[in-house]
């Protein structure tokens, strides 16, 4: 169902309010990114990003939910992910089923 | 690029053994849910359908619209119902939420679930749905008359997130 980003790219899905801020449910990024570097990008393409939308929202990469470095527990990881060309990122804000 | 924050209006559903999990476009069908978890050794169905309601604390809502991260949301729909089915040794578990628009007073899920008695399948199905709120990527946005809607959010203390009119346009 998902196509493919262009080479080099990485596939990034904005949903619910991630998108209404975005003005877009879909756009492609240039791969690789850093996991820790995902949130600057996203505040430098859209200011107020982080603090109306992020700071709120999980992160999935290829349907496997991440967890953000640097976020509140202040722990860091070994190993930090690094987002590659083909992955499929999507910003996951509080959830409304039912 | 196709858009894969918008479903197939076909929907998708999965199945795993005494399982079903389904997201649609179309109308949700009670006799159909049912018929998916019917069992000769099951003495009960509890079914649950939760309707699209009015008004959010006195505000009158116009209408709902749900969207939903498909692959993602039958995987943990799908999750769910199979620890539910070991939990309370079901019979059979079957969970559908409608997609796009819902309009006021219809069915936006159904759950099903058998059991050989009543007890467990009450249970399970109340706890079916306060894990499909908390858990599946689903999101509802409230449309109100004559402003832009607001995207709701299950979780406690989170308020929904107001959409303006030029942002509401964009989710078209």
């Amino acid at each position: 169902m998902t196509s493919r980003p262009p080479n080099g790219h990485f596939t990034i899905l904005y949903f619910a309010s991630a998108g209404s801020f975005t003005t877009k449910n879909v756009e492609a990024l240039p791969a690789p990114l850093p996991l820790s570097k995902l949130f600057a990008t996203l505040e430098e393409r859209y200011q107020g990003i982080k603090e109306n939308v992020l700071d709120n929202s999980l992160v999935t990469v290829n349907l496997s939910y991440v967890d953000m470095p640097g976020g509140e527990d202040g722990e860091t990881s070994d190993e930090e992910i690094v987002i590659q060309e083909g992955d499929e990122v999507a910003i996951i804000p509080p959830v409304s089923s039912g | 690029m196709s858009d894969p924050t918008q479903p197939q209006q076909q929907g998708a559903e999965l199945q795993d053994d005494v399982c079903y999990v389904a997201l649609t476009w179309g109308h949700l069908n009670v006799q159909d849910m049912m018929n998916r978890v019917r069992s000769p050794a099951a003495g009960a169905i509890v079914l649950f359908a939760g309707t699209t309601r009015d008004n959010f604390a006195g505000k009158p809502v116009k209408e709902l619209q749900y969207t939903a991260y498909d692959k993602l949301a039958l995987r943990t729909m799908m999750d769910i119902a199979k620890a539910l089915v070991a939990k309370y040794g079901l019979k059979g578990l079957a969970m559908i939420h409608r997609l796009g628009t819902v309009p006021i007073g219809e069915e936006s899920i159904l759950i099903a679930v058998s059991s050989p008695h009543r007890q467990a399948a009450w249970r399970a199905g109340e706890e079916a749905l306060e894990e499909c709120k908390a858990r599946v990527e689903v999101w509802k946005r409230e449309e109100f008359e004559g402003e832009g809607g607001v995207w709701r959010a299950n979780r406690d203390g989170v308020q929904g997130q107001k959409v303006t009119e030029g942002d509401a346009a964009a989710q078209v």
